[in-house]
């Protein structure tokens, strides 16, 4: 009888480690705890103080750690405000992005890495690659990017549209002043200030990511290449990012794993 | 009016498919479906569209917000807007989950490696381009001093840079 017992207990605690040992979430703390307080019961039963102790050590630690958890879950809660601060950036770049795509490309790299450090620079020059291949302006494309990579669907959605609304709500209005009394506004001379500054912003944010990304002659070379072609040739972006693409294949086809900084 | 809707969503739809690099490339593919097929705006309100798409702090495709606009209200706005940003965003969230999911393969990370050089590559042929237009007297050219000296050394919001250089043009 008291054989079967043990057995039994024995299996309870078994089992919950089993679980303890595959996930560590609520469910299954929960879970664990419930076998364990059974097998500690039948341990008591039949006398075996020594294996009791042992558990009653055991159900602590996971008490404790179930308390963590539970206090984690409250802090997740109290994040909202800061999921809503994540949003508001994209609103803050929509309504600050003026000068042009380049301006935005800017702002998004200095709010997405160096400040919020949402993606790192690998991570912010990939989006870039899809928005130069895909259909879409660059700027949108990587804020589709970023809110995608934070919360799938909802966020590509959340943030494409919190980032289009203030130039949409200033386009509604503009073209409601427009429609009454058809003025536009006089904008020539603080476009040439703005492509300055915007200007020395984009040459430091491109020396940035240089740094980022360089590391031998054979990037160098890639980026001499890319940067030449667009100048003087005039290539397609499509075709200079997918020919880069294509090069990148072929020679760092035999590259060994250490370099590739993950 | 749904007609007209349909017909408008259908024009942006396409424009967004086909607008690969975005930004000013896709103004002739926007004005020969708007002006010359459909002859929904006139030539000078279509300029004056690109001017306000410029003028707004988002992409210039938001001049689409103001074509729906003069086509059906609001709701056309709505409509234009919301049809030539669709294909772009279906197509990037696609794709960055096909990135995550292969991000093991070799063949895509090396293709990424080489490209993502390149995008660093355009942004550097951007500040030329950009520069060459618009650095043409002492004033510009010290505000890109300037801006660089703000950014790298000071480490300041790029936000202010952009609103003070807007606030030296205006002023001057």
């Amino acid at each position: 009888m008291e054989q079967k017992i043990r057995e039994q207990a024995d299996k309870l605690y078994m089992r919950g480690l089993h679980v303890f040992a595959r996930s560590a979430d609520m469910e299954s703390l929960e879970l664990v705890a419930e076998l364990w307080q059974k097998a500690w019961e039948l341990y008591r039963k039949i006398g075996d103080e020594n294996k009791a102790r042992e558990l009653e050590k055991s159900l602590v630690g996971l008490y404790k750690k179930k308390y963590l958890k539970v206090r984690e879950r409250k802090e997740q809660q109290g994040s909202i405000i800061k999921k809503f601060k994540e949003w508001f950036m994209f609103f803050k770049i929509g309504c600050f992005g003026f000068g042009g795509p380049m301006a935005i490309f800017t702002l998004l790299q200095d709010e997405l890495v160096r400040e919020r450090q949402i993606l790192t620079d690998k991570d912010f020059l990939e989006g870039a690659v899809l928005g130069d291949v895909l259909p879409g302006p660059v700027t949108m494309d990587i804020v589709t990017y970023t809110g995608y990579k934070l919360k799938k669907w909802s966020g590509a959605i959340i943030s494409t549209m919190v980032f289009i609304l203030p130039s949409f709500v200033m386009m509604i209005i503009l073209a409601m002043l427009y429609d009454k009394y058809s003025i536009t506004p006089k904008v020539e001379h603080v476009f040439k200030c703005l492509g300055a500054a915007v200007t020395g912003l984009i040459l430091s944010v491109g020396l940035k990511l240089s740094k980022a990304e360089m590391k031998d002659y054979r990037e160098l070379c890639i980026l001499i290449w890319a940067f030449a072609s667009a100048l003087i040739f005039k290539l397609d972006i499509v075709v200079i990012v997918g020919l880069a693409g294509l090069v990148g294949i072929v020679i760092y086809h035999d590259d060994t794993e250490k370099q590739q900084v993950k | 009016m749904i007609n007209t809707l349909l017909k408008l969503s259908w024009v942006f739809l396409k424009i967004g498919t086909f607008s690969f690099g975005g930004g000013i490339v896709i103004i002739p593919l926007v004005e020969n479906e708007v002006v010359t097929n459909y002859g929904w705006l006139t030539k000078t309100e279509f300029v004056d569209a690109v001017t306000l798409g410029q003028v707004t702090p988002g992409p210039v495709i938001v001049s689409a917000t103001f074509i729906g606009y003069k086509v059906c209200g609001i709701l056309g706005a709505i409509v234009s807007t919301v049809s030539v940003i669709l294909p772009s965003f279906v197509m990037i969230c696609l794709a960055t989950a096909a990135i995550k999911k292969f991000r093991e393969n070799k063949i895509l990370a090396n293709f990424l490696r080489g490209a993502r050089i390149a995008v660093i590559g355009m942004v550097f042929d951007a500040g030329i381009s950009i520069g060459k237009s618009s650095l043409v007297d002492i004033k510009t050219i010290l505000i890109v001093v300037i801006s660089i000296i703000c950014l790298f050394k000071y480490k300041i919001n790029p936000i202010w840079i952009i609103l003070g250089a807007g606030i030296v043009g205006l002023v001057t």
